[in-house]
This record gives C-alpha cells, structure tokens and sequence, in this order.
C-alpha cells in the first residue's frame, strides 16, 4: 500500500522533480540560480507558458492541435495590422486579437466536428491554410511601429518583474483553479478520459469542445500578443515552433496524449524544463542544429514518460487485485 | 400497483435492420422487470431509448405524468431513470466519487466541492453495503466494483427506474451474488428495476415478471413464477430447442496433444496439465485467479517466466501468437472489443483475417475463398446481419462474440482455447457454441474452456481444472462433478484438506 502511494506521488510531481534535478545541475554554473536570471527566464518564456496553458486544456480533453504556431503566427501579424497599420488603439486590437485566436481555434473544432475527422488530422490541413494566410497578410515582411500602449503589454515592469510574467502567473492560476476547483475542469477530465460517458453523464460535449476551443485560442493568442509586444514587431515566423514547446512540455507535466489527467501547474514546470534545457544549450554554444537533435529527444523522453506511467497503471491496477 | 414507465409503439430503424418493430409495453412501480432475447432481439436498442442515448423513429415515452417522443441523457436522468449500459461507462481516469457525481452538479453550480461529493458518494456506497474508497482512481478498480460504482452513480441521483443491461456479464460468481442482493435491496426501497441478462438463473432468481423479445418485436409477458426454463427458452428462440447442453457422443482419447509443465509467471505458479485428444476441459476459478494469463502465455501472448509447452509431444517454443497459430492452436481472447475484434471493419473483414495468408494464392488474397469461409461461418454460427459486409461495430453483442468466434475456428486450429466463449451470448447461441464444440471434439479437436458459469462448465466439460489465485488447486472428472466440491476448490480449500 504505502508503495503505491510512494509511486502516485512521484507521478504527481514528477516535472518538479525534474526540474529541481535541472536547476541544481545548473546551478552549477555562475550566477544561474541569481534573481535577475530566474526572472529573465521566467520573462522569455511566459508566452511559451501561456500557449501551454492552452494547448493543455486541448490534450486534457483528448484532443491534439497542430496549427497552434501558425494560429499564433496569424495573431501577431493581425494585431500588427491593426495597431500598426490601421493605427487601432492597443486595448481594442488586443481584444480583437484574441478574439480572431478564438475563432480559429473554433473553426478548427467546428470542422472537425463536420468531417467527424479528429482534431489532429484536420489541423494538419489548417495548419498550412493558417500559414499561409498569415504570409498572404503580412506580405512576408515584418510590420514594425508599434504604440507604445502595445510594446508596454511584453516590455514593461512592475518593480523589479516584467509584465508579462505576472500576467503568466495571473492566467496559470486561474487555468489551475479552473481545472481542479471547477465542474468545468472535471467535464474536461471526463471528456478526455471518455467522451462517451460524459455524454450519457448529461454532459453537453459537443458545446463543451467549444467552450475548451475557445479557451485554448484565447490564451494562445494571448501568448502571440506577448511575444509580437517583447519583440516590437509583428511576423509570419513569429510562433511556429511554439507547438512544440507546448506539447513536450506537457508530456513531460504528466498529462497524458489519451487526455483525461494532468494538472495545469505541472505544466508550468514541464516548460520551464525545456526552456532551462534551451537556454543551458545556448550558454554552452551548442548549434542550432544540434539543439533540434537535443529537443527531439527530450520529445521522445516525454513520451515515454506518459507510456511509463500507462504501464505502471496497470501494473498496479494487477497487484491491487 | 402502478404504472411507472411505459413505452408505446417504439419503432428504432438502422440502415438494413428495424431494431425495434411497434413495441409496446409497460412497467409496474417498483418491481423487477427482465427483458430476455437473443442476440440482436433489440433490447439494449429498448433501453438505449428509454436513457436517451438514441431516438426512437416514431412512439412515446410515458415516464409517470409526462409523455416525450424522444429523450436525452439528460432529461431522462431528470425524470428519474438510470442506466447502466452494456459497454461500461466510467471516466477511467477520474476518482471514484467524480464518477459517482458526473453530470451532476452538487451544492455550487461552478466549485465543486470536493468533500461534498465525497460525503455523498460514501453516503450512497455505504447504503448499497460497499467498501470502496471515493477517492481511488477507477482504473484501479476490479470489474466488479466498476459494476457497482455504476449502479451508485444512478442511486446517487434518486433514480426510480434503475435499468441494467447484462450487468453480471463479466463478473465473478460472488460479484454476481453480491450484484443480486443489491438488486433485492434497493427494489425493497421501491426502485424500479429492468435487469437484461442471458442468465436464466439470475432471472428466476431475482424477477417478479420477464418480458420476451425477438428480432425488434415484443413478443409476451409473463409472471416468473407461473412460467419454466423451457418455455423461456422456446419464447426466445422461437422453437423448442432440447437439452441446453447437448449431449457429446465421443470420448476424449488417449493421445495427448498438449502437455504444460510448470508454467510460471504473470502471477501463475506451475502450472502442469494434459489436454487430451478429442477432450473439453474445463477452467474453473473466480474473475481473477490467472487462468487469462495462463492462455495468453501458452498462445506467446503474455512472457512467461519458466515453464515447457508440448504440442503432440514436441517441445515447442511458443513466444508470439504467430507461432502457437503455426503449432495449431488457437485462443478465442476474452475481451471481444479489445483483443477479439477489428470493430471498425466488416464481419467478411474479420473472419478471415487470422487465416487469409492460407486462403491467397502467393500473391492476392482469393476472395471467393474467403467469401465462401465467411458464408460458411455466419450460417454454422447463425450470426444476426443483413449482410456480410455489416460492421462489427453495429452488431449486437452477442454477434460480435460469434464473430470472433468465427476468426479463430477459421484458422482450423486442432487445439483451441477458449476464454469466456459465451460471454453475452443468448441460449440459443450458447447451444450453437455448444454444438460447435461437441462438432470440434468429434473431428479429434481439443478444447480448453475457460469459463465462470459453472453450469456450462459441469454441462460441457470432461474434466475440470480449477484455479485458486495463480495456482491450480485441483482437478475434478466428470463422474464427479458436483459444484460445491468444484467452488471449494476455487475459494482455495484444497482437496486434501
Ligand atoms: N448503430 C447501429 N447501426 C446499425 N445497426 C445497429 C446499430 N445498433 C444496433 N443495431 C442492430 O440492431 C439490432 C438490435 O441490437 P441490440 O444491440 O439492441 O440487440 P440486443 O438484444 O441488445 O442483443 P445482445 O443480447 O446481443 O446484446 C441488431 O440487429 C443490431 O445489429
Ligand atoms: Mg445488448
């Protein structure tokens, strides 16, 4: 009894384990562990951590976006054109944004629910259709110009701490809060775990995929808000790639690819994991191409992490027999 | 007495079939209503309306006051119905008390409230007489207790009508009695009940009236006691069939074709044993006890740790299905959705598909070969479709497991064993299998039948081996079967003692 518990509670906290075993190798090196670092972290990858969030409610409830860069790439350069181009105020593109974010992410729900296809598939057709909108819009160049109203959402701070971390902070714990305080959150789990159950529960699954797709395109573009505001210009190459950021992130937070499990807060350290790694790599001046080698793997590490734990469920499920 | 649910004139139509025909019938407050019928009769389609899980084509639905033309999950739960469907519907990934309180929103309408739903669901587990933690996750739970955390689930909102379809189809013998009391239980407390099951004991057991239907029509009512096995059966299957189990004319040989000397791992321990030529013997155990494990090891399925295999007095090998395949033997897998069958493809996909390598010419597969075995098999087997090419998916339960059945006979493996071969199946079915097998061994076939109804077991079997926990604790030959000797046997009380 008291093994399996042990076991239950290595899974729980897994990605904290991890990323403790992380932070002390390189804490090693000098002035790693120094606030100002900790915080630089922390600030570069909040929209990483952001998207996450998103892409987490997605895989909680079973379900695997691959358009999520390009989706973001979209975002950026649609507020580019709004606050830029159009010369909108910053608070009224920002809002438009996220509602364009939304309405992607809705679409691609609404058309797999038409083709009865799942999410994956179909996403591996707009996920060339978002792209190369995205190019078409910003005629392949980046917009530049922002309002200062704008820049001031990635670049500002409050004392010592950038904005975009508290805003990072602000949206986990309320995605945390959602999923494990929330019927919300249950339904979620319950959708992932078996849709079809959830169904026969009275549950509305099908206007629940919608509410879940809109979250996840509102925090994901959320994140390309962040992201095109750091960098104080919009372009199409702005996001791709985020996608894997996320899903590898959390695998490595303990949510499985069959959906149904998994805490938001472990995905927060299941990033950080893959952004240390990144950064580490970097400080070491390891090439570009060796680290696509590098977070391929760890890829593969996360998988089998969520596989390991399958198994060792149904080892237990025997024993407890 | 009064009327509490009643259904008139339900007609459900699928693309070649009419599930239900026109059906009419109603249910009294607070008695124990079975619906018995062969495979595809329509009776899960019946409830599947009542819960709402499909729409009829046309009917009504009278729940006490309120009449509906079609129902959702959700105001049918409202109205005080709770099904418990064929395929398990837990959340497996959730806690026992979330499962318990799915769909259900108690006290806060956006918070939930842990201790609330905790509270609650030990509430409704402890009426029901349960010892299950709220807070273990699902997964981690035995069929049985799966079992029961549905029912609480449905208890959990007051429903008045608690229907249930084969609720003991996979559970052990002393799940079902426990699964029996608690159906006497809560009908004291003046729950309605609809219990579907193949199991005429249980029926008798537990039933104050059986409705019977067949091929999507209703066919009668009548008062469990005013009524008998055979005229069940006859209702059912349309014709007085004989003996349920029919008699073999054969006797097992001398020859041995399989011996298995100490067969260890997956939690079995030496595991020894003879199947004889032209022989069925029997596996008797409690849900549990390894005799899975022991098939999946000899098939090269599952790994096992130590033991020797002989086939016809040849040492074999075995370490992947594909070789016990070329060895001839031949396992019918005890979970039909899982391991038996490819549920998105036709039956004509499906039967031959373990022997289609036999039935192509080097290259293509011959399909008038194959076509011709798929013929063969849904005649022999009376598989319930409107065509060859029907998805297995949209098959009844019963005519899944056939198919199945159907896949491994085809191989014309010489040595079969059998895990829960009539799990699910209707009477008149079981006595087709039965046949079948009594067919099988009077070719010099042999059989290994695992099973959990000790009835068949006892029925069909010429010996019986019986496990206790991984190990075996006896065998038992016929002129000596008696169930008490055999259940002692399975609760671990050796014969010796
Ligand atoms: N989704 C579907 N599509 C097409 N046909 C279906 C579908 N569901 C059920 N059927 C058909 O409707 C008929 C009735 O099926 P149903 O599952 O109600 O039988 P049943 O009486 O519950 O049988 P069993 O005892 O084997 O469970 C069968 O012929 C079945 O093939
Ligand atoms: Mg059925």
């Amino acid at each position: 009894m008291k093994k399996i518990n042990f076991d239950e509670v290595f899974k729980k906290y897994m990605a904290w384990i991890i990323l403790l075993v992380v932070l002390f190798l390189f804490s090693f090196t000098k002035n790693f562990l120094s606030f100002a670092n900790i915080v630089n972290i922390l600030s570069q990858n909040s929209y990483a951590i952001i998207c996450s969030l998103g892409v987490a409610f997605l895989m909680m409830a079973g379900e695997i976006d691959l358009s999520v860069g390009y989706i973001m790439s979209l975002c950026s350069v649609i507020a580019g054109i709004l606050n830029v181009q159009m010369g909108i105020p910053a608070v009224l593109s920002i809002l438009i944004t996220i509602a364009v974010g939304m309405l992607l992410s809705m679409l691609n729900n609404f058309l797999s629910e038409l083709l009865k296809l799942n999410r994956f598939m179909i996403t591996v057709a707009t996920m060339s259709i978002f792209q190369g909108l995205s190019y078409v819009i910003s005629k392949s160049v980046s917009i530049r110009g922002f309002s200062d109203g704008f820049k001031a959402i990635g670049q500002s701070n409050i004392g010592m701490v950038p904005l975009p971390v508290f805003i990072m902070f602000f949206l986990l714990i309320i995605c945390s809060v959602l999923m494990s305080k929330t019927y919300f959150g249950q339904y979620v789990y319950a959708l992932g775990g078996n849709s079809e159950a959830a169904n026969l529960a009275g549950i509305n699954v099908k206007k629940m995929r919608y509410i879940i797709s809109a979250l996840a395109g509102a925090l994901i573009a959320i994140s390309a808000i962040i992201l095109t505001a750091r960098l104080g210009s919009a372009h199409s190459n702005t996001g791709p790639g985020t996608e894997f950021t996320a899903i590898t992130g959390i695998l490595l937070g303990g949510i499985s690819v069959r959906g149904g499990e998994g805490k938001m807060t472990s995905v927060f350290a299941g990033v950080l994991i893959i952004s240390i790694l990144t950064n580490g790599m970097q400080l070491a001046g390891l090439d570009t191409y060796y680290q696509f080698i590098a977070k391929g793997i760890i890829m593969l590490l996360a998988i089998g992490i969520d596989v390991y734990n399958l198994n060792r469920r149904q080892i237990v499920r025997k024993t407890a027999k | 007495m009064s009327t509490i649910l009643k259904l008139d004139n339900i007609t459900k139509l699928y693309p070649g079939v009419t599930a239900l025909d026109d059906v009419s019938l109603s249910f009294e407050q607070g008695e124990v209503h079975a619906i018995m019928g062969e495979n595809g009769a329509g009776k899960s389609t019946l409830i599947k309306t009542i819960g709402g899980a499909i729409q009829p084509n046309s009917g009504t639905i009278t729940i006490g006051e309120n009449s509906f033309d079609h129902l959702t999950p959700s105001l049918s739960s409202e109205n005080g119905i709770g099904v418990i469907y064929q395929e398990f519907n837990l959340v497996p990934s959730l806690s026992v008390s979330e499962n318990v309180c799915l769909g259900n929103k108690l006290g806060h309408k956006f918070y939930k409230d842990r201790k609330q739903m905790n509270t609650e669901t030990k509430k409704v587990l402890e009426e029901l007489g349960l010892d299950i933690d709220p807070d273990m996750m699902v997964s981690l739970l035995s069929t049985g207790q799966q079992q029961m955390v549905e029912i609480a689930k449905s208890m959990i909102k007051n429903c008045k009508v608690l229907i249930m379809d084969e609720p003991t189809a996979s559970l052990s013998s002393a799940e079902t009695e426990n699964l029996l009391k608690m159906v006497n239980t809560l009908k004291q407390k003046g729950v309605t009940i609809l219990y579907i099951s193949h199991r005429l004991e249980e029926v008798f057991e537990i039933s104050d009236r059986i409705s019977i239907m067949r091929d999507g029509h209703y066919i009668k009512t009548v008062n469990t006691k005013d009524t008998s096995r055979r005229e069940l059966i006859k209702l059912m299957v349309g014709r007085d069939i004989g003996d349920e189990y029919p008699k073999r004319q054969t006797r097992p040989e001398e020859e041995v074709v399989l011996e298995v000397k100490d067969l260890c791992g997956q939690g079995d321990e030496n595991i020894s044993f003879q199947l004889h030529k032209g022989e069925v013997l029997g596996v008797a155990g409690l849900v549990g006890a390894g005799r899975t494990e022991m098939a999946k090891m000899i098939y090269g399925y599952l790994k096992k740790d130590k033991g020797e295999i002989y086939v016809r007095g040849e040492k074999k090998d075995i370490r992947i299905p594909a070789e016990a395949i070329a060895s001839g033997i031949g396992l019918i897998p005890e979970d039909r959705k899982r391991e038996g069958a490819f549920l998105e493809y036709g039956i004509d996909w499906n039967i031959p598909i373990m022997m289609i390598k036999k039935a192509s010419n080097g290259l293509f597969v011959n399909r008038k070969k194959t076509a011709k075995i798929v013929d063969k098999y849904i005649k022999e087997l009376s598989i319930a479709t409107p065509s060859a090419q029907q998805l297995v998916r949209n098959l009844s339960g019963g005519n899944q497991q056939k198919v199945v059945v159907a896949k491994t006979l085809a191989t014309e493996a010489d040595i079969l064993i059998m895990d829960e071969p009539t799990r699910g199946i209707d009477v008149g079915a079981k006595q087709e299998i039965y046949n079948l097998i009594n067919d099988l061994v009077a070719q010099g076939k042999s059989v290994l039948m695992i099973s959990s109804e000790m009835e068949e077991l006892m029925g069909m079997a010429d010996r019986i081996m019986v496990f206790y926990e991984g190990e075996v604790t006896g065998f038992v030959d016929r002129q000596h079967f008696e169930q008490n000797h055999i259940m002692a046997l399975a609760s671990g009380i050796r014969e010796a003692a």
